[in-house]
């Protein structure tokens, strides 16, 4: 190292100035060309780091592109946090969801979504003005959302419409409620279909939604949910749902 | 370029010699295998595949062959993942026995033990009719997936469908009786094969030797644990397994029934307590698995084929349901 810069180094670090620590966590770990586009396109002139307290889980690769799982866990931030988006980058529909935890929800999550291909996945949680990036990555041979035929697709799918199951298991910090929506979740993206999809969840209390969502074509056909929030056993939620087309869906979590 | 005329003969001479070596030898095969034949017992070999998944480094060389030489011919059993394996596999058949191959048994239709057949022209090929069924139906969708994972070494590869529908029981190829077996454990129809006169016991994919099973067209874990029980209850003196290394004994088939025990007992127990899929491929390996090729790949693989049905049987049974 020239000697002239070693005073300087050592200013910044009396000064406190971690610059290299965040220069790092704006740097994104996947090396992907298309972060800055949904970077741009969903969080703006938002402050952006990428931190290892928004987990995000999947297997390694899609065995069924249909139905990938994603967890996510932003525990960490006790819930203090305004909003949640996915985006898987290399989708036709790069956006899952868009999460407002509002007064019950908490940080983790899991969800099955379609992948079109092998991607990046991202997690992005909002708190304090910043979003706080979580990344990983799905390798996928492909046909998520624009392949009909995917194993396991149910052909008589009106048969089940709108049926909803829920479960509540106790969790340490509240419940874990598990959700499954019968919904085609059709993306309009084959060929002589429309778009038919849920796009409005809430979890609801008394009248006031105190968790709520929107979703995309990219959450799987037959949407499972799994969330956790405040509320102990105790607590009374019901699960509120509204697809496109104004069919309205509505369920008590035992 | 400091030595153009250099480059350019050089270029010349090495053009000469393979267009030279090409007419000697026909064309290069796509993928060099190196088979190597290991006796497991009297006019019995056994070619075992790399405890891998499918993959350009070892161009779809991951199931074992097998092929026993009765004296009227060679009857060869699975044929490996591409047409240059089949051609290799020949070829290394041919340097233990001076017998044409006459017979080919498919003991399912997946796709590392099927695509090989191409490669015994002038031989008949035979399998389960299921097996032949699902290879019809299944057969283009296989040949896609070998190409994205294997690349070159699939090249030339077509499909080459059993003619001669097997049934249980003895069967003869020329006066040679085998003993068949029909199961549907592993992919819905599964043959297993045994030599009387020399005790060995050829089980395709009902039976993976310390390489983890893998569940796609399974029926379920319980009927594939089922006929693992009949199959235990067979005496053999050797046997080779669809995947990873012979034995002398019942181990594989006991190793087999303790991976998909452990497997049901980990969906089980994940479904009833509302575990998230990823929490359920994600939770620790027994140690005992540790000498197991491919567990965690496998999982995540069986988590997807069955966890759905896991959890309507024991999540969503009895919640009180809208509609």
């Amino acid at each position: 190292m020239a000697g002239y810069l070693k005073p300087l180094l050592a200013v910044l670090i009396l000064l406190g100035a971690p610059w290299s620590v965040a220069e790092e966590a704006r740097e994104d770990p996947l090396g992907s060309f298309m972060w800055e586009r949904y970077r741009e396109r969903f969080l703006g002139d938002t402050p952006v780091r990428f931190d290892s307290r928004v987990g995000i889980q999947a297997p390694a690769f899609a065995e069924d592109s249909g139905q990938v799982p994603i967890d996510v866990d932003a525990s960490d931030f006790n819930g203090r946090f305004q909003r949640m988006l996915l985006w898987v980058e290399l989708n036709p529909i790069p956006l899952v969801f868009d999460y407002r935890p509002l007064s019950d929800g908490l940080g983790r999550l899991s969800i099955n979504v379609r992948l079109e291909q092998s991607s990046a996945v991202r997690v992005a949680v909002l708190s304090d003005g910043v979003w706080h990036v979580g990344s990983t990555r799905i390798e996928g041979e492909g046909g998520g959302c624009t392949t009909p035929g995917i194993a396991k697709t149910e052909d008589n799918w009106s048969k089940d419409f709108g049926r909803i199951k829920a479960r509540r298991f106790g969790h340490e910090s509240g419940s874990r409620v598990r959700v499954k929506l019968s919904h085609p979740m059709d993306s309009g993206l084959i060929p002589s279909t429309r778009p038919f999809y849920v796009e409005q969840v809430a979890f609801v209390h008394g009248d006031e939604p105190v968790a709520s969502m929107t979703w995309q074509a990219s959450v799987s056909e037959n949407p499972e949910l799994a969330l956790t929030l405040k509320g102990d056993a105790g607590t009374a939620y019901r699960f509120q749902a509204r697809d496109n087309n104004g069919n309205e869906f509505d369920h008590v979590i035992p | 370029m400091s030595s153009p005329d250099g480059a350019t003969r050089s270029w010349l001479v090495k053009a000469v010699l393979s267009v030279g070596l090409a007419l000697f030898a026909g064309p290069a095969p796509a993928f060099d295998y190196h088979l190597k034949p290991v006796a497991v017992a009297e006019r019995t070999w056994m070619v075992q595949g790399r405890r891998e998944e499918l993959s350009e480094d070892n161009g779809g060389d991951i199931a074992n062959a097998a092929f026993i030489a009765t004296g009227d011919g060679v009857i060869v059993i699975d044929t490996g993942s591409t047409l240059s394996y089949g051609r290799a596999l020949r070829a290394a058949i041919a340097t233990v026995t001076d017998q044409p191959v006459r017979w080919v048994i498919n003991t399912h239709h997946h796709p590392d033990h099927v695509f090989g057949n191409q490669a015994f022209e002038g031989a008949e090929i035979s399998a389960l009719p299921a097996t032949i069924a699902a290879l019809k139906r299944d057969a283009d969708s296989f040949r896609t997936t070998l190409y994205q994972r294997l690349g070159d070494a699939v090249r030339g590869t077509e499909t080459a469908l059993p003619t001669r529908a097997l049934e249980a029981g003895e069967s003869r190829f020329g006066d040679y009786p085998l003993r068949l077996f029909a199961f549907s454990g592993h992919s819905g129809a599964d043959l297993v094969v045994l030599d009387p006169a020399t005790g060995v016991l050829f089980t395709g994919d009902l039976v993976f030797h310390h390489r983890a099973p893998t569940t796609p067209h399974s029926p379920g874990i319980g009927i594939w644990r089922e006929q693992l029980r009949q199959v235990r209850a067979l005496r053999f003196d050797v046997l080779v397994p669809g995947h990873g290394p012979a034995a002398k004994d019942e181990s594989p088939v006991v190793e087999t029934l303790d991976y998909l025990d452990w497997l049901d007992r980990r969906l089980t127990n994940g479904a009833a307590s509302g575990a998230t899929r990823n929490e359920v491929i994600q939770a620790p390996l027994p140690e005992r698995f540790a000498d197991m090729a491919l567990v965690r790949y496998e999982l995540t693989r069986s988590v997807s084929h069955f966890y759905a049905d896991y959890e309507e049987a024991l999540l969503w049974a009895d919640p009180d349901t809208t509609k």
